[in-house]
């Protein structure tokens, strides 16, 4: 499951996502997830060792302070770890509502909403919100959410409806409730779709996350665009390379789970 | 190795239904080696063969002997590690290995045809990269299909996928055969497809091969597939070493060794079924009746005869059904529609095939197609009974 | 809204031809790219899984990042705005012309090989015409995606219609920012349909009626 076939064409394959959701191939296992972390921590301690070693102009001392620096980290993780719960707690069982027997008939209509929604560019639905509810941290968040719900929600409907239906009708067929069949059968075989969703929201966020100092939701982005609009190129890069550090320590993250919580035998 | 100068095909001219026009080149190997990196033994180890003009030969032997390793050096898919290999008196061992193969056909399991080609594309690649002109790629499209038996009109601008299992094969067949290649190697080609279609594979083949006389080396790990097609059979063992290369009927005969018996297998005088070939025993005649004939014409016609059906034949002489009377006098005239089971047998088929056909379909005979697919004539089990008891009574004496 | 579109129809067509533009240039230009590394890697399994990581890892950085990286050297304008289109439009395709190449029949390669075919031929005519609806797979993906990231590159002063969306966020409060915002944003969703229609009619024209699905 590693190929991106036409997003429209064919519903099975919608969990894959311009930011790679498919899951860990299997073989490769846990060496493969070594790489990663071993890039993350070299690209932390170069970092480091870049930062204590060259000397700053007043400005960019000030922005990349260790506290000030610390605070930036810890608002970014705030900002994509407050709006992942949000979307977690809203997208999952939203997905799965919509793939029950009385809701099934809106699921291509919402698949479909959520691929077009794909392509709306964030900065506009960042900019859209602050003029409707202002500036500020609230916004980010939901701006934040509305974007990163949909890979979730898509990958639960599409992990649900990837459920052989006669294994959901052997379970009926045993005497199993509907309830009972969703918990035992269909969302322990969806986990892996569910999961790498759940991946592509964590990564979308971190990313996202850095647009929220347009609309002064702080975070890392902060450093980037001071950097940008001062031309302070050690303030810019900075930003940027602790960024994507943290992007990449995030998909790990989230590759390890979904490593751990495959089902067996799958 | 037996003297291969007396076959029939080199006597004199005139000698008969066998003789047959040579088209292929002798192929010659001495000494051939395939070692492949990181294994103790050779897969194939110093392998001297001659392989006459114009003759089948089948390469049969275990799984993993080596069969398909020596056929792919052949046409230097592999590399050989040792020896050389001459077509005709050419030492081809160090030719350009694209050039070589655009002279030697080459047929694998389920044809391996191009999905997003026609059929006419696949079929017309090796001419087109030869740079024939246009109009004779296409007149060369047109011949093959009609020499592997489908219509042109109907097949030459389908794809693959919209062939059955059996026509993919024809269209692999007419494909190797393009440029008029003096040799076809075949791997297994029939090995994927049900065992009626396969049989009717093997008929095609023997009819395509008496009007070419092409060299084909063939690899099965069927015997009896081999004694049916083979002209010679080769029985290799591990490393591809020839322990028996001699005619089907000396092998079942005399086999060289225990190997080789086992490997024939049982039943050996049954066997002989196999070795007798439909065009060798009696047929007989039948009346036929065209598409469209008023059906109370052609009853008069088979009563006069003495016959209790007809054999109906569409516009190309080709036989698609075989009522009885009491069915076509239902009918004013006699129908068109194709009986898709049919018992039919090539003439060149052994009478193995023919009684296959007959248990398969639940009939006491089948009709035999002669060249390009016209009626022969039919045989009937009671035939192929006086067959069994023939050799049954030869191998009692 | 409307009069706002009205008004400025011609400058937003403007930056409307630009974005496109700049997508679809930059697109092809990855294609040819990730085909070209794909060639060269897919025959090794250790080099298809070196591919496929760094796709799937360059596909983590952040896009405002990346194009930060890019000002230090390269300053304002459209080169940086290029190479980050580029770099996140190879990404999917090289994937998908790595696994799509990587699963072509292997038996068809060794017929054509078989049949007189030179390596060059069979990779031409063979391996990337039955690869070919798995990389156009990519390049749509690819194409969506790069839609929006070619929005967040106005702010280095690329073209195109993110323009219009920073217009309305530094003019906020402002009349017309909504306006300018909203028609950016709504432009940008609505040309990315256009193009994946386009990219599933060219997929129709280009793709061999014997392997269409
Ligand atoms: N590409 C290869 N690399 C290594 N060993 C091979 C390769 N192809 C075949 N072999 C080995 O060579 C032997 C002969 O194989 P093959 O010619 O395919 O046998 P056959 O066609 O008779 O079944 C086998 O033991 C097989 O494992
Ligand atoms: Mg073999």
């Amino acid at each position: 499951m590693t190929v991106d076939t036409g997003r429209s064409q064919a519903p099975s394959t919608a969990a894959e996502d311009e930011r790679d959701t498919a899951p860990p191939r299997k073989g490769g296992g846990w060496r493969a997830l070594a790489v990663q972390p071993t890039l993350v921590v070299l690209g932390v301690v170069a970092f480091l060792v870049w930062r204590s070693t060259t000397t700053l102009s007043e400005t960019e001392a000030r922005q990349l302070g260790w506290t000030v620096l610390a605070n930036s980290v810890r608002e970014h993780l705030y900002l994509t770890f407050a709006a992942a719960v949000i979307v977690l707690a809203i997208a999952v069982p939203l997905g799965i509502a919509l793939t029950r027997a009385r809701l099934r008939r809106f699921t291509p209509a919402v698949i479909g909403v959520a691929n077009v929604g794909q392509a709306a560019p964030a900065i506009g639905l960042f900019v859209l919100l602050a003029t409707w509810l202002g500036f500020g941290f609230r916004t980010t968040v939901i701006a934040l959410v509305l974007y990163a719900a949909l890979p979730v929600l898509r990958n639960t409907m599409v992990g649900i409806q990837g459920v052989d239906n006669r294994l959901v009708e052997a379970g009926r067929g045993m005497g199993m409730s509907a309830f009972a069949v969703l918990m035992r059968v269909e969302l322990p075989l969806a986990v892996p779709v569910m999961l790498a969703g759940v991946r592509t929201a964590l990564v979308l966020l971190v990313g996202t996350a850095t647009l929220a100092t347009f609309i002064s939701g702080g975070g890392l982005g902060v450093l980037i665009n001071t950097g940008i609009t001062l031309s302070l190129n050690s303030l810019l890069i900075g930003g940027a390379v602790l960024v994507a550090l943290l992007a990449l320590a995030v998909d790990w993250l989230g590759r390890v789970v979904e490593h751990v919580a495959r089902p067996k035998g799958l | 190795m037996s003297e291969t100068t007396v076959s029939q095909q080199s006597g004199p001219i005139g000698e008969g239904v066998t003789a047959r026009q040579v088209s292929g080149v002798s192929i010659r190997l001495a000494g051939v080696t395939k070692r492949y990196p990181g294994q103790p033994a050779p897969a194939v180890d110093a392998v001297d063969l001659e392989i006459p003009a114009g003759e089948t030969v089948m390469f049969v032997g275990p799984s993993g002997c080596g069969k398909t390793t020596l056929l792919k050096m052949l046409n230097r898919l592999i590399e050989p590690s040792g020896g050389k290999i001459f077509l005709g008196d050419e030492d081809v061992t160090g030719q350009d290995p694209d050039q070589l193969r655009r002279r030697i056909g080459y047929v694998i399991q389920a044809g391996g045809l191009f999905p997003h080609m026609t059929v006419a594309a696949n079929i017309g690649l090796v001419p087109r990269m030869l740079k024939w002109d246009k109009e004779r790629v296409t007149a060369r499209i047109e011949e093959l299909l009609e020499l592997v038996g489908l219509d042109p009109a109907v097949y030459r601008d389908r794809y693959p996928r919209e062939l059955s299992g059996g026509q993919q094969q024809r269209v692999g067949v007419a494909r190797a055969l393009a440029a008029d290649p003096p040799v076809l190697l075949m791997d297994e080609p029939f090995g994927a497809v049900d065992p009626i279609t396969r049989q009717r594979l093997q008929d095609e083949l023997l009819r395509i091969q008496e009007e070419l006389g092409k060299t084909i080396v063939f690899v099965t790990h069927d015997f009896d597939e081999a004694v049916k097609l083979g002209d010679k059979i080769v029985v290799f063992d591990v490393g591809a070493r020839v322990v028996q290369y001699d005619t089907p009927e000396a092998i079942l005969a005399d086999p060289a060794d225990e190997y080789v018996a086992d490997f024939v297998g049982a039943g050996a005088a049954l066997k002989q079924l196999s070795l007798t070939r439909v065009h060798d025993v009696q047929l007989r005649p039948v009346t036929t009746a065209s598409v469209g004939d008023a059906t109370a014409e052609v009853v008069a016609r088979a009563r006069a005869a003495g016959d209790d059906y007809v054999v109906v034949l569409d516009r190309r002489g080709r036989p698609i059904s075989w009522p009885s009377l009491p069915e076509l006098e239902r009918v004013p005239a006699v129908p068109g529609t194709v009986d898709e089971k049919l018992p039919v047998v090539g003439h060149g088929s052994t009478l193995n095939d023919a009684l296959d056909t007959m248990l398969a379909a639940s009939q006491g005979g089948a009709v035999v197609i002669g060249r390009r697919d016209s009626l022969a004539g039919v045989v009937v089990i009671e035939t192929i009974m006086e067959a069994i008891q023939r050799t049954r009574q030869g191998a009692s004496e | 809204m409307w009069d706002f579109v009205v008004d400025r129809r011609e400058l937003i067509a403007f930056q409307a031809v630009q974005h496109v533009s700049l997508v679809v240039q930059c697109v092809l230009l990855a294609t040819v790219i990730a085909i070209g590394l794909a060639v060269l890697a897919y025959r090794s399994p250790k080099v298809t899984g070196l591919a496929n990581g760094i796709s799937a890892i360059g596909l983590t950085i952040p896009s405002f990042a990346l194009l930060g990286i890019l000002l230090a050297p390269f300053g304002f304008g459209i080169t940086p705005a290029v190479i980050a289109v580029t770099f996140y439009a190879v990404l999917p395709v090289l994937r998908n012309a790595v696994v799509g190449l990587a699963g072509v029949d292997q038996s068809l390669v060794e017929s054509a090989r078989g049949i007189g075919m030179s390596r060059a031929a069979t990779l031409l005519r063979i391996e990337l015409p039955l690869a070919w609806p798995v990389i156009l797979a990519g390049i749509r993906v690819s194409t969506q995606m790069v839609m929006g990231i070619a929005a967040i590159a106005a702010y280095v002063l690329g073209p195109g219609l993110g323009g219009l969306i920073f217009s309305g966020l530094s003019r906020l409060g402002g009349a017309n920012a909504l306006n300018a915002t909203l028609v950016g944003t709504i432009a940008i969703v609505l040309l990315a349909l256009v193009l994946d229609v386009v990219l599933l009619l060219v997929g129709r024209l280009t793709t061999s009626k014997g392997i269409r699905v």
